[in-house]
């Protein structure tokens, strides 16, 4: 009667999901309905298995393990080694033939990283907006996008206004009226460096904890990353808009091998 | 009846019941243990079947992945919703369940020889699980795992020689993310990951019933245990019950991977605290602890991911794909064994495991650092320091640890099959008290 009451169980579950999903009920109660329908297919399986009472000491020989007797090969007037070898040698020939297809679909080595940034180029926001040179505020930061190619995660740079007294303390020279804007691709992994401490003045990447120093060229403070950001150095245009002096101080995003310095 | 006469009709074509009728009868051996593999079996079930359909429902282009994953999470379509969380959990569930599977095999050395294949498919299985789970949770397009890719991206770019020709293979394009990143991840995720799992699934249970399960008993002649059929057809129905309902439960009570909160993809946006989903989890903290430095062999950057992205793993999988090969080596035990050794009975084992494990803990640990120094008031950088000394000296002290208990353990097994402990003489003396007898060796 046990093993009867689970399998009872089990088809008032499935079909109580059944007319749950039907009547579009909510996620919880089809997935109550799915549990029962489940669970009591368990129980009658497992209560079935108990109630068998059958015997678990039954025995099956085990065969001995070891290696077969050889087969004789064919008779080419070789030594076996030499036979061997040459078999693999046409196996390996092969698979220098199969480098063809797969190095075919790569391209040339050499990533062609294209920012978008040259002298003038003008900021614009996520929305194409230029950035005039009253944008922003003491502390608070802008994404930025050269001109033409908003959405480009290589030519993403985060716009930041400081102090421009602390600026020139520092010896800063790629500012412009209190702005500096740096890569936002992470010399890491490339991850975008998007967060911005203003009490320290400095630029950390969410994903690995790296701390760049923004006063400084955002040079690294600690954490993973090898380089600075590279800085987008800026001037104000006859317009009052922010433009870029030219393309990054240093490549984008994390280095590979055949970026050689 | 229907079902004798299509066995009849099957068995007058093609034979089938001499075979049927050795695999119902066949033997296998009764431990709980034995059962860890058979949920990562149902695991892959579950996936396969929500799998199929929620490709129906998913739109795996780059600009629709994520609204179409939205509906999908979205409660008022409650079967697209349950399908797909059933799915997740069954993911992230089934990287859990090989790794305990593989841990059973391997503190109890059933993979020494003849089935060191069967291991290596094993461990084959575990990468390509993680990887399918890793493409699949990359599919939504949502900010967190759209992070993830970007971050592998630069752990293939950081390989030397051939890192960018791999990245530009699998991006198809130079700026990212490229073309044809996602139809490439979608076609990875739905075909060609899932059927070499299921053929390699398929190869492993062909192995074990072909080479006969390992287990327990001290008769190294004989397989001994219970029928196919009826005793484990039931039991496995109802590991194949408790299973889903375990996933229905899950997927009832707990929200996994809520894209809703995440917001779609942007490559110049990241949030604080993102951190993918567990199985890969190790490899973030190892990106974490892993030094920045950078250097140059003839003018070549090697960046920093490189070592922990790349070189730790490789080196683990390595040790792990040969751990049947290099136990060998180490303790000259070349022998076939169908007879299991409990844990404690091999404390190299028990040591290099213990280890394997701690290290493992501790890089999925540290890839919420930022979280844990924001809720234990430390510093990051000093966390990170502990992280790394820890590592570096922590596999020795528990390897050493494991190493000193075992080999106790084992003692004091050997001492009581000597002396057993549990059995105590008493003499009766004439005068009607006790007396207990000296133990005597057995």
């Amino acid at each position: 009667m046990r093993i009867a009451f689970f399998l009872v169980l089990t088809i008032v579950g499935a079909l109580g999901a059944t007319a749950a999903a039907a009547v579009g009920a909510p996620p919880a109660l089809l997935g109550v309905a799915l549990v029962v329908a489940f669970l009591g297919l368990a129980c009658a399986a497992g209560a079935a298995a108990v109630a068998l009472h059958a015997p678990d000491d039954l025995r099956e020989p085990r065969e001995p393990h070891g290696p077969t007797a050889p087969t004789p090969l064919p008779d080419d007037g070789i030594s076996r080694p030499a036979f061997g070898r040459l078999w693999l040698a046409a196996l390996g020939a092969f698979g220098v033939l199969g480098l063809v297809p797969l190095i075919s679909l790569a391209r040339k080595p050499g990533r062609r990283v294209i920012t978008g940034w040259r002298s003038g180029v003008r900021l614009v926001d996520e929305n194409n907006r230029p950035i005039a040179r009253d944008r922003l505020v003491d502390g608070s930061i802008e994404t930025v996008f050269p001109q033409g190619g908003v959405g480009l995660a290589e030519g993403s740079a985060v716009l930041i206004r400081v102090d421009a007294e602390l600026l020139r303390v520092a010896g800063e020279g790629g500012a412009a009226d209190g702005y500096v804007a740096f890569s936002k691709i992470c010399t890491h992994a490339g991850c975008p460096v998007a967060i911005y401490r203003h009490a320290s003045h400095e630029l950390y990447c969410p994903c690995h904890q790296s701390r760049f120093d923004v006063l400084h060229g955002a040079r690294n403070i600690s954490g993973p990353a090898p380089r600075p950001l590279p800085q987008l150095a800026l001037d104000v245009d006859a317009q009052g808009y922010l433009v870029a002096r030219g393309d990054f101080g240093a490549p984008v995003g994390p280095d590979d091998w055949d970026r050689f310095s | 009846m229907i079902v004798p006469r299509v066995v009849r009709w099957l068995d007058d074509r093609l034979g089938t019941n001499a075979g049927a009728r050795y695999l119902l009868a066949k033997i296998y051996p009764d431990h709980w243990s034995f059962y860890l593999g058979e949920f990562a079996l149902y695991f892959f079930v579950t996936l396969v079947g929500t799998g199929i359909w929620l490709t129906f429902a998913f739109d795996p282009s780059p600009q629709g992945a994520y609204a179409s994953v939205l509906t999908l999470a979205d409660r008022a379509h409650p079967i697209g919703y349950m399908m797909r969380q059933i799915h997740h959990w069954s993911a992230v569930c089934f990287v859990a369940a090989i790794l305990v599977h593989m841990g059973r095999i391997f503190f109890t050395g059933a993979f020494r020889r003849p089935r060191e294949i069967n291991w290596m498919i094993g461990f084959s299985m575990l990468a390509l699980a993680s990887f399918t789970g890793f493409t699949g949770y990359s599919l939504p397009n949502d900010l967190l795992s759209g992070t993830g890719i970007r971050i592998s991206q630069s752990i293939a770019l950081s390989i030397p020689f051939v890192g960018t020709w791999a990245a530009s293979i699998f991006n198809g394009g130079d700026s990212y993310p490229g073309p044809l990143l996602f139809p490439h991840l979608y076609t990875l995720h739905v075909y060609y990951l899932p059927v070499t799992l299921g053929a390699l699934i398929g190869l492993h249970l062909t192995l074990l019933i072909y080479q006969k399960h390992t287990q327990f008993e001290r008769d190294p002649k004989h397989v001994v245990g219970r029928r196919f059929w009826p005793d484990y057809a039931l039991r496995t129905i109802a590991v194949f019950g408790a299973t889903l309902a375990a996933l229905a439960l899950l997927a009832t009570l707990i929200e996994i991977n809520p894209i809703e909160n995440f917001g779609p993809y942007q490559p110049w946006l990241a949030a604080n605290g993102s951190v993918p989903d567990w199985y890969t989890a190790f490899l973030e903290g190892a990106l974490r602890l892993g030094p920045a430095t950078e250097f140059h062999i003839f003018g070549h950057p090697i960046p920093p991911v490189f070592w922990p992205g790349l070189v730790l793993p490789t080196l683990t999988m390595g040790l792990l794909l040969l751990w049947p090969f290099i136990e060998k080596r180490l303790t000259g035990d070349g022998a076939a064994h169908d007879v299991l050794d409990v844990p404690t009975q091999v404390p190299l084992r028990v040591a290099v495991g213990a280890a394997l494990i701690f290290e493992g803990i501790l890089l999925t640990l540290a890839a919420a650092d930022d979280q844990t120094a924001m809720t234990l008031h430390l510093r990051l950088e000093s966390l990170v320091w502990w992280y790394r000394i820890l590592f570096a000296v922590g596999p020795l002290v528990v390897g050493w640890i494991a190493w000193r208990v075992a080999a106790e353990m084992r003692a004091r097994i050997v001492e009581s099959a000597v002396y057993p402990s549990d059995v105590t003489t008493l003499v009766r003396t004439e005068e009607g008290g006790f007396e207990e007898e000296e133990p005597q060796p057995a």
